[in-house]
């Protein structure tokens, strides 16, 4: 059988909105989070280190805006994160 | 697991599935082979790189002479690449510092001498791949083989011909997406079994229906699997699309300089070193000094050989090396030598020195090569690979048959068809065509790059037209385990009549190599022939009693290498 549909996003928009908040959003966020380790630890080996975690994350977070019953509180969220993961990098 | 998200996971891990399926099949298929890449080639050019390994070697200085027929050396960059094998070398060489002598070539027209990338412009530098076997620089067009094809097939190469650039090359960019999925469908995927995790890798109910056959397949080898598989998708990621974080990191770590990225992940050796004008006043031995960094370096093998301002006074050689894996697993190790007063400035031992950067690497390239246990440690990711197939294999057909109802409407139970139909000829025609294609090869002089791509690819279409336009999943299932077993067993038949290449004789001079292909291709054939025998019976058992459940045909669903075991229960 495959997934029941009464817990799948009906309306395409809020689908396209889910896959862009997790492809875009998760990537914003991952990336600014390691940029911000980069700050805290020695710079080329959180870049090494990324190669695995990086991309591990951006998955994980593209699932979790397919879970969220809220796409725009995945969008506020990715936002509000990246602003924040990027705050010593826009500062400085 | 609350039922919402149980159903999330379910939907987002079909619908990544489905989308790569197709395409991570052949990266699969094309990457077990690629685990055999230089035994492959090997086989092919007939060259034994087990056989000629310790009689070979590595002559710089013969290279260096033989270059010097057609160029001035003086004041050149060098720059060899061992290759893995270690019997040849992707080789650099750049214009002259030496502004006399760069003058000189100015005026001379780009030379005749072909070779892959060689560089544009008004230089005479130069890039290509040299054997110290065969003491000559091969052509990379003519010297293009099986190995190379199957290698670069699994990460979609040959589609970057498709001229559509978004950052890197088509078939590089879609390997990339692909692999990013498919870790996506992993997570999904396990997330999705989590709850059952247990009770369901012990159930295994292979004969109640086809569906649970294809299920209880695809749970249980991708449980078994899924680290193996894990590692693939994150590594492969990085492998091929790491373009996706370097581009920027450079921009916004190292302010656009990929140049600087690269060298602190120690990627590129860019020291400079000043070009003085005055010649060196001795000549010197690239041979003795390498030979002598060898000696000291007993753990590790040298991977990179590069001279700095040949004959100058400010020469320098740097000689890299990574270590051998029963050696240290990560590692790297660095000397840089001055020539003219014979001091060396900078050394590391690969087997002592290992930065936090080696281990990051050293974890990438070794476990996705599997190139840290020798032949056996290959064998087993090879049957790992090929169980990943079955996974694929069996997922598509699971989400077939999950289709397959009164109540979907007719319209997409004929796509659903069709695409199944369309992934399963295109996927099982993979192996009959690639021992087709080498089987073929035997019979050519010197089979270079088109003669590869226009057997494979041309025999894979009609293949694959064919049995599209049968439209019958059991008869696709039937005739391409049968086509696999004739054209397995032809391959080291043919090697054995063309070539003399019968197991006994490649085994008594030492070409392991050559003998390796040429039983796993008779072991993939004895596969092929079990698989089709029960294949048979179970079908000739459905057909006679349509509404019973088949009798238990194929037996060694865990046994890897039968990836052939595709029978459909469903009838159109």
């Amino acid at each position: 059988m495959p997934a029941n549909k009464k817990h799948l996003t009906k309306s395409p928009w809020l689908r396209l909105a889910k896959i862009l908040a997790g492809v875009v959003g998760g990537y914003t966020v991952m990336f600014s989070f390691h940029l911000l380790l980069a700050r805290i630890f020695p710079q080329e080996n959180v870049i090494a280190t990324s190669f695995f975690t990086g991309y591990i994350l951006w998955a994980i977070l593209l699932l979790l805006a397919f879970l969220a019953k809220n796409v725009w509180k995945v969008w506020a969220a990715y936002i509000v994160l990246t602003v924040l993961f990027s705050l010593p990098y826009l500062i400085s | 697991m609350d039922n919402r998200k149980y159903n999330i996971y379910f939907h987002t891990h079909t619908i990544s599935g489905i989308i790569i399926c197709a395409l991570l099949y052949v990266i699969f298929f094309a990457g077990s082979f690629s685990f055999f890449k230089d035994d492959i080639t090997a086989w092919q050019k007939n060259e034994s790189f087990t056989a000629a390994r310790d009689v070979t070697s590595k002559d710089f200085n013969y290279v260096l002479d033989s270059l010097s027929a057609h160029h001035t050396l003086k004041g050149r960059d060098f720059d060899f690449s061992m290759q893995r094998h270690g019997l040849g070398a992707y080789a650099a060489m750049t214009a002259s510092h030496d502004s006399t002598v760069k003058a000189k070539v100015k005026k001379k027209p780009e030379t005749q001498r072909r070779g892959r990338g060689r560089r544009g412009g008004n230089d005479d530098s130069a890039f290509f791949t040299y054997n110290f076997a065969q003491k000559k620089d091969i052509d990379y067009v003519a010297g293009y083989d099986m190995g190379e094809f199957l290698y670069r097939l699994h990460f979609l190469a040959q589609l970057n011909v498709i001229p559509i650039r978004l950052g890197s090359p088509f078939g590089y960019l879609l390997a990339g997406v692909v692999s990013f999925m498919f870790l996506f469908a992993l997570i999904t995927g396990l997330l999705l079994h989590w709850d059952k995790i247990v009770s369901n890798f012990f159930t295994f109910r292979p004969w109640v229906k086809w569906k649970t056959v294809w299920t209880d397949l695809h749970t249980a080898l991708g449980v078994i699997q899924f680290p193996f598989q894990f590692i693939f998708a994150v590594t492969g990621i990085v492998l091929i699309a790491n373009a996706a974080l370097m581009t920027p990191y450079a921009s916004y770590l190292y302010k656009g300089d990929s140049e600087k990225l690269y060298q602190a992940l120690e990627y590129s050796d860019t020291s400079k070193f000043e070009y003085t004008y005055r010649p060196l006043p001795s000549t010197f031995d690239v041979n003795k000094y390498v030979a002598s960094v060898e000696k000291r370096e007993a753990g590790a093998f040298i991977s990179r050989v590069s001279i700095r301002n040949y004959q100058d006074e400010n020469m320098h050689v740097i000689v890299e090396s990574k270590p051998k894996a029963d050696a240290s697993f990560a590692g790297s190790g660095k000397t840089i030598y001055r020539v003219h007063d014979q001091k060396v400035l900078h050394q590391t031992s690969a087997t002592e020195h290992a930065s936090y950067i080696d281990r990051v690497k050293a974890l990438i390239y070794h476990l996705h090569f599997g190139d840290f246990g020798g032949r056996p440690l290959r064998v087993v990711y090879f049957v790992l690979g090929v169980m990943g197939c079955i996974v694929i294999l069996s997922g598509i057909l699971i989400w077939l048959v999950a289709r397959d109802k009164n109540s979907i409407p007719k319209h997409k139970r004929v796509f659903n068809f069709w695409t199944a139909n369309v992934f399963l000829a295109a996927c099982l025609s993979m192996l009959p065509v690639t021992a087709f294609t080498m089987t073929v090869l035997l019979f050519f002089e010197a089979p270079g790059m088109g003669d590869i791509f226009n057997w494979y690819f041309y025999s894979w279409l009609a293949l694959g037209v064919y049995f599209i336009a049968r439209r019958n999943l059991d008869l696709t299932n039937r005739q391409t385990t049968l086509l696999s077993a004739v054209t397995c067993f032809a391959l080291p038949l043919a090697d054995g009549i063309v070539r003399n290449n019968w197991f006994w004789n490649t085994y008594a001079r030492g070409a392991y190599d050559i003998l390796f292909i040429d039983l796993l291709f008779l072991s993939l054939a004895i596969i092929s022939v079990v698989v089709f025998v029960k294949v048979k019976k179970a079908q000739t058992a459905k057909a006679a009693e349509p509404s019973e459940p088949a009798e238990p045909a194929v037996q060694a669903t865990t046994r890897p290498a039968v990836k052939r075991n595709v029978i459909v229960g469903a009838k159109r």
